[in-house]
């Protein structure tokens, strides 16, 4: 028996090739983590110190492979001039989109991250995070991708119009989000922080495999070079549907897939075992309305067809953790990593 | 896809005497049917679906105002909506597109719809379809709370009830005791259209 491993050296050795004791386990606990330190949504997500005092309350409660700091997919387009509501226990949502006319892109600016809109928040939960708990395990800090910036920037709809009618301006508004989101990337990092992208506005069940190709990837490789440039290990976070599109999630620069409603068996094989990935326990259907037991049942899958991959696997929720899940849930997809 | 031809076929078919009640079930019907075909099989994704929905609504409104309405009988009319404290419609607007295509009487109550809302329209209706969806795990229960308002009106047995939406399943349909849950659109438009069926 050797002593305890923590879980920074667990991801450390498993992120540079070395055997691990355990398959890493990191349920995305993002807003759950409110709950756990027992303050409201609405109060998580617009203040640093909360946030991070939230997600170590969670990191000890749980004792998951890594700190995964997140409230909403808006917050660099809030940073930009998007205006958001904000439900008083629930996640913020896009209330009016910043470019509503095509004239309003020339509003658009590269904001300073350490002080538009709520980036401080991410920052500060970061440097919270990492002076209490940093010796011992690594703090991420999710952030949206160029696509799924752009729908907050726009609107959904309407930026998926523009895709055919007005491509050029989808162009202008995903360069435009990528310059906010590199800079946020380097943030994160200087703030002792690991930046993840997530993009769910760009999942297979949404854009089809060319509007991915042409639309979303190649700002995806950018973003993802922007992170590795920063000595960091790039990780990309898609939900949704993706098996028409992860063999080219795989080819974005991304070390590592987190994945959502696709057969893991299935993503092995279309990846070719090139990358690690990461998933896939339903979060609706059984971390939130499951058992123990069921939660055990589907992570025993999940590993079985994980551990297939060359590339590597860690034990992960197909998308964020739902919010009121009966923490014996959490508890158990990380003892079934640990059995 | 194309807005601007949409509109220019409807007015040729007005131009050319074509009655535009046939222009719709014969042009725009038929167009959305391969419309949902290709949705289905993997072709067209939301952009092309929401653009071929504001090409029809575009040549709809062309032909419209030359309809001479006759209300189809014995059909049930569907209550469409996104359950309250969630607002992300694009797949409430599909199913509604495809159901509208499909000949169905939709009321749209749009996104962040208060349970209360939904209540208020049966019973004005009466009898009926209700679909109603979410994106979000946390607003999940505002299903289970519409069902529960729905029995104490005393509408329940009036009223199909199904549910769709990225964190629903089928076991969670039964849980709440909806009477479908539609894995996509499509899905949710041939439970629609087989309630239909089977009234008449």
């Amino acid at each position: 028996m050797t002593a305890r491993v923590s879980p920074k050296e667990r991801i450390g050795r498993f992120l540079s090739g070395q055997p691990t004791d355990f398959v890493p386990c990191v349920p995305l606990i993002l807003n759950h983590s409110a709950r756990v330190l027992g303050v409201k949504v609405s109060r998580y997500a617009t203040d640093g110190e909360t946030m991070g005092r939230a997600n170590v309350a969670a990191y000890r409660r749980y004792g998951q492979d890594l700190i995964t700091i997140f409230t909403d997919t808006c917050i660099v387009a809030e940073a930009m001039g998007t205006t958001l509501h904000f439900p008083d226990d629930d996640v913020a949502r896009v209330k009016t989109p910043v470019v509503a006319e095509p004239g309003d892109a020339a509003k658009l600016r590269r904001v300073d991250v350490h002080t538009a809109g709520r980036l401080p928040v991410y920052l500060g939960a970061i440097r919270h995070c990492v002076s209490e708990v940093g010796d011992e395990v690594f703090v991420s800090c999710c952030i949206p991708a160029p696509f799924s910036n752009a729908a907050a920037l726009r609107g959904t709809a309407t930026l998926a119009r523009d895709l055919y009618k007005n491509p050029g301006l989808a162009h202008a508004l995903l360069e435009k989000s990528l310059e906010v989101i590199n800079d946020m990337s380097e943030a994160i990092a200087q703030a002792g922080g690991i930046p993840v992208l997530v993009d769910p506005v760009a999942s297979g069940s949404v854009l089809s495999r060319k509007t991915f190709e042409e639309f979303a990837m190649p700002y995806l490789k950018r973003a993802l070079g922007k992170i590795k440039s920063l000595g960091m290990v790039p990780i990309l976070h898609i939900c949704g549907k993706t098996a028409s599109i992860v063999d080219l999630m795989a080819k974005t620069g991304a070390a590592a897939l987190s994945l959502d409603q696709i057969e893991l068996a299935d993503a092995v094989e279309r990846t070719g075992g090139a990358v690690c990935l990461m998933g896939t326990v339903r979060p609706a259907e059984t971390l939130l309305g499951g058992t123990p037991e069921t939660v055990r049942q589907e992570a025993a899958r999940c590993l079985a067809s994980g551990k297939r991959n060359p590339g590597g696997f860690i034990l992960s929720s197909g998308c964020e953790v739902p919010i009121e899940t009966p923490p014996a849930n959490v508890d158990a997809l990380i003892a079934a990593a640990r059995a | 896809m194309d807005e601007i031809g949409a509109v220019s076929a409807a007015k040729e078919a007005l131009a050319a005497g074509i009655d535009p009640y046939v222009a719709i079930t014969g042009g725009l019907s038929k167009g959305m049917a391969i419309v949902s075909d290709k949705y289905e099989t993997g072709v067209y994704f939301v952009p092309e679906i929401l653009l071929c929905a504001d090409a029809m609504y575009a040549a709809i409104g062309v032909l419209r105002p030359h309809l001479k309405l006759e209300k189809q009988a014995g059909s049930l009319p569907v209550i469409i909506g996104v359950i309250e404290g969630d607002i992300h419609d694009i797949g409430k607007n599909i199913v509604k597109l495809m159901l509208d295509a499909a000949g169905l009487t939709v009321h749209d109550l749009g996104n962040d719809v208060a349970v209360s809302a939904f209540v208020e329209k049966a019973r004005e209706l009466q009898s009926g379809i209700i679909a109603v969806s979410t994106l979000m795990s946390t607003t999940m229960a505002g299903m289970g709370r519409l069902i529960e308002a729905l029995k104490n009106e005393g509408l329940r047995d009036s009223f199909k009830v199904m549910i769709g939406g990225g964190p629903l399943s089928a076991s969670f349909a039964r849980k709440i005791g909806a009477d479908a849950y539609g894995a996509n659109a499509m899905e949710g438009v041939r439970i629609a259209t087989a309630w239909q069926e089977a009234l008449r």
